[in-house]
């Protein structure tokens, strides 16, 4: 069949999983695999690649770190910047985009090229968009593969963790360097929250109910985290007298205890097939005394 | 208004006035928090102190952060009324020089190079912005003094803008290689903390204030007279070209110290100064310390406000400030004049 | 006695707006300063309060260069009325006369009752003392230059420079600064140098003129000799009438044709 040339904006969640089951039985039924893709989001651009796809993306996004493989392909443009010229230009027949680029989304429905939305919440929504995005392409097979593959590992880590008590840990999500200043952390919803949960600990913030809460040296004394993890994103050499600040609030039970951990890694940002990865990291450094 | 005629006696009682609100609030902000602290146990010696959380709480996380924002607020203040004065324009803040664009143009590039080392206890960021502002200070004072024989306020506000502009686009160039957490980082910076949680950055703060206040303290008179134009000034025997270089400075001083210590909370450096104006009249000899305490008290006050008023979050202190001086500001220009 | 000898002036190497310009200030005298714009007026008022330094040339206060004198000590003894005061700030008119006491005191030092004193005194004869307490900003034409030359009087009682005081003024505010001018004179025996365009108010005024065109004296004499139709025309390419007016007690310019 020829390619239907609609475009279908898609709602990650319950729909996805739906027509993803579905249709699972019928792969070629509503939409023939996809040829030429482009994917300028991290995460997707991952689980294309995971899922097999990879010899089929043409294009990727400017952050797009992982996998090696596909740091070669030309890059167009992300989140702020996509460069829609190009993208138009190398003829796409699928490309994966943001679910607030409006006007990115425009430009591809007037070139009547496809476009797949990607809005993402929480950790089901990563399983849940790895499955309609494999449907999407003509892969439903795969993608459900893969995500199948990783809610297992997902649940080994929950059972390893199950019976253990869960510490408060203090997500800290980023500061400024060198200072005890600008912390933010995670605040009891959202992607690194639900890792975190995963991984056995609590979130010290949970009550806050927000992706992200400033943190003051006030707060860190009050909420009194028995443990804290400090994410960094790139793989630069983590200076000690820069952790060493902790230790200005050494009445912390973390600090007090030497649980300040840092993990460094963008998986902790790319919600993709990392995941398990990053929440197995996770887990290691808030339950050392189970086996890893 | 009463005859204002004993510059004396209504020097004496601004100071006494101000200073005793100053000093009442710098010792009640660091009791009041989100977290309840009893005070005994703060001061209990037999507790060590690496386990006392009470003490921690108010030495480490409130005190310091008490202690900047007096710092920050009359450094800001202060500049605030400097640069008024020396631009002849009563809607000048910290940053209408350009200065201010160049401390944040520093934090920018800390943040963006993810260079992460201390000196002395004070982050990489609070120091690459303070040298940011004496770059900026050092081209502006470059341009606008090349010329013989000194500098027309027009002149220096030219330059302070066209620095300022240039810089802007040197932080927005750096921001194109950022990647997203950096960039939140910056918009984090750019609103404002005063949350230092230690000393060695409010002890060095004082170095440039204390250079500062040096020349500050040699402005009062000279303020008022350079109100009325530099020609005037001059007939009068003030040594215009010196005294405005020394306002420059000294107020940049402050700015980029104000800044290191809390953050681009510039706010602050327009509305104390007309506040203080409407209450102690235009007489910079009241003006100029009246506003550095003031400013002190009011962005104690604003932060402890920040920090209480939405617990267990925290705002940041430059929206209190704003909604806080506005309407302050409006009350008090309708009900007098 | 102050005077300029031989001063020339320019900001740029190669354009003068002075040349060759010698005036002498008698004790005691009003010496108006007449000339089309861009003659060199201000910049001579400049060169005779030390603000600016000559090219060529010296400015003496009895005997003594100004250049070798501190600023401080040229403000005791000669004070200057600009055109115009705008003020940035709210000072009180009281506030605005004390700063004439600034070169008496010194940056730290207060005012004190002595200094008020001669404050008051300065009002009283501008007498703008009934304006005191109020907002310079709010007060009209003619009430902000009498503050402004109280103020210039609370700073030095010996010389005054005036650069166009009456310019921005209506007739009626003229004519009330240039009767105040003239008692002051009479009174205090206040030096004067006068740059006005005003032909009529330097004829009321001044007992002696200077006339410059083009940076270089034309003429400098006592007003009688030196107010004639020749040297109007050949300062304002204007033929007028110079005719004394007996009522009013002084000559009288008053333009009738375009000379060409």
């Amino acid at each position: 069949m020829a390619a239907v040339s609609r475009q279908i904006g898609l709602r990650a969640k319950g729909l996805g999983l739906i027509l993803g089951l579905a249709l699972s039985l019928q792969p070629s039924a509503l939409f023939a695999q996809a040829r030429r893709i482009i994917s300028i989001i991290p995460s997707t651009t991952e689980m294309l690649f995971a899922m097999g796809a990879g010899d089929r993306v043409i294009a990727i996004g400017t952050y797009d770190k992982y996998p090696p493989e596909a740091q070669k392909l030309p890059r167009v443009g992300a989140l702020v910047d996509p460069n829609v010229e190009q993208i138009l230009q190398m003829r796409p027949d699928l490309v994966v985009v943001y679910g607030t680029q409006t006007e990115l989304k425009r430009r591809l429905e007037r070139a009547n090229i496809p476009y797949y939305s990607y809005s993402h919440q929480g950790l089901p929504d990563i399983f849940s968009t790895m499955r309609s995005l494999g449907m999407r392409v003509g892969m439903a097979a795969q993608g459900e593969a893969l995500a199948a593959r990783l809610e297992r590992q997902l649940a080994a880590i929950r059972a390893k963790v199950a019976n253990r008590p869960r510490p408060k840990t203090l997500l800290v999500m980023g500061r400024e360097p060198g200072a005890l200043r600008n912390i933010y952390a995670s605040g009891g919803v959202g992607f690194l929250h639900d890792m975190l949960e995963a991984a056995g600990g609590t979130d010290a913030l949970a009550d806050i109910q927000r992706q992200s809460v400033d943190v003051s040296n006030e707060m860190v004394l009050a909420r009194a985290p028995d443990v804290i993890i400090e994410l960094r994103y790139t793989d630069e050499a983590i200076n000690r007298a820069d952790l060493d600040v902790w230790n200005r609030v050494s009445a912390v039970p973390a600090v007090k205890n030497h649980r300040v951990i840092v993990l460094t890694g963008d998986q902790f940002v790319v919600p993709g097939p990392r995941v398990a990865d990053a929440v197995a990291k996770m887990a290691a450094a808030i339950h050392p005394e189970v086996g890893w | 208004m009463p005859a204002r005629t004993d510059v004396r006696r209504r020097l004496t009682l601004t100071l006494t006035g101000f200073g005793a609100l100053t000093v009442i609030v710098m010792l009640l902000a660091p009791l009041v928090g989100s977290t309840s602290i009893s005070l005994s146990r703060v001061f209990d010696r037999s507790i060590p102190f690496s386990d006392n959380v009470d003490a921690q709480v108010f030495f480490v996380a409130r005190l310091p952060r008490v202690i900047a924002a007096a710092l920050v607020g009359a450094g800001f203040a202060l500049s605030g009324v400097v640069f008024q004065g020396l631009l002849r324009n009563p809607l000048a803040s910290p940053d209408t020089l350009g200065v201010a664009a160049g401390a944040t143009l520093g934090a920018m590039l800390a943040l963006t190079a993810h260079a992460d080392f201390t000196i002395f206890g004070i982050g990489v960021v609070p120091l690459t912005s303070f040298a940011g502002t004496i770059g900026a200070l050092a081209i502006v004072m470059a341009i606008a003094f090349a010329r013989r024989r000194g500098t027309s306020s027009t002149v220096l506000l030219l330059a302070g803008i066209a620095i300022g502009a240039l810089l802007a686009a040197a932080g927005r160039f750096i921001q194109y290689f950022a990647d997203v957490t950096d960039t939140f980082k910056t918009v984090q910076w750019l609103m404002g903390s005063l949350d230092v949680g230690s000393y060695a950055p409010i002890v060095a703060s004082l170095v440039p204030f204390g250079i500062a206040c040096a020349g500050f303290v040699t402005l009062p008179r000279v303020l008022d007279l350079i109100s009325l134009g530099d020609a005037a000034a001059e007939a009068r025997g003030v040594d215009v070209v010196r005294m405005e270089r020394i306002a420059l400075v000294s107020a940049s001083l402050s700015t980029g110290a104000a800044v290191s210590l809390g953050g681009p909370v510039y706010f602050v450096g327009i509305i104390v100064p007309h506040i203080v104006r409407l209450i102690v009249g235009a007489d910079h000899r009241l003006v100029l310390p009246a506003s550095a305490l003031f400013g002190a008290s009011f962005l104690i006050v604003c932060d402890l406000i920040a920090r209480t008023i939405v617990a267990p979050v925290e705002m940041p202190v430059g929206i209190i400030t704003a909604i806080i001086g506005g309407p302050f500001f409006l009350w008090l220009l309708f009900r007098g004049r | 006695m102050l005077e300029a000898r031989n001063v020339a002036f320019g900001y740029t190497r190669g354009s003068r707006i002075l040349d060759d310009v010698s005036v002498s200030i008698a004790p005691g005298s009003v010496v108006g300063l007449i000339g089309p714009n861009g003659s060199g007026k201000t910049t001579l008022l400049r060169l005779l309060n030390g603000t600016l330094t000559p090219l060529a040339g010296r400015v003496s206060l009895d005997g003594a260069a100004l250049s070798t004198m501190r600023r401080l000590e040229v403000a005791k003894r000669i004070a200057v009325v600009p055109q115009e005061t705008q003020v940035t700030f709210d000072f009180t008119v009281l506030e605005i006369v004390l700063m004439g006491r600034y070169a008496h005191l010194g940056a730290f030092a207060i005012e004190g009752p002595d200094d008020v004193a001669i404050a008051r005194k300065a009002m009283a004869s501008t007498g703008t003392a009934p304006l005191e307490s109020r907002q310079f900003a709010t007060l009209s034409g003619g009430e902000k230059q009498r503050v402004v030359i109280a103020s210039a009087i609370a700073q030095s009682s010996g010389i005054l420079l005036l650069d166009e005081p009456t310019t921005a003024l209506d007739i009626g505010y003229q004519f009330e600064i240039a009767s105040l001018l003239s008692s002051l004179n009479r009174e205090r025996k206040t030096t004067m140098v006068v740059s006005t365009h005003d032909l009529n108010l330097a004829a009321m005024l001044c007992s002696e003129l200077v006339l410059l065109k083009a940076g270089r004296v034309l003429a400098v004499g006592p007003t009688k000799d030196v107010l004639t139709t020749g040297n109007i025309r050949r300062l304002y390419d204007v033929d007028a009438d110079v005719v004394f007016h007996p009522r009013a007690g002084h000559l009288t310019v008053v333009p009738v044709a375009r000379a060409d």
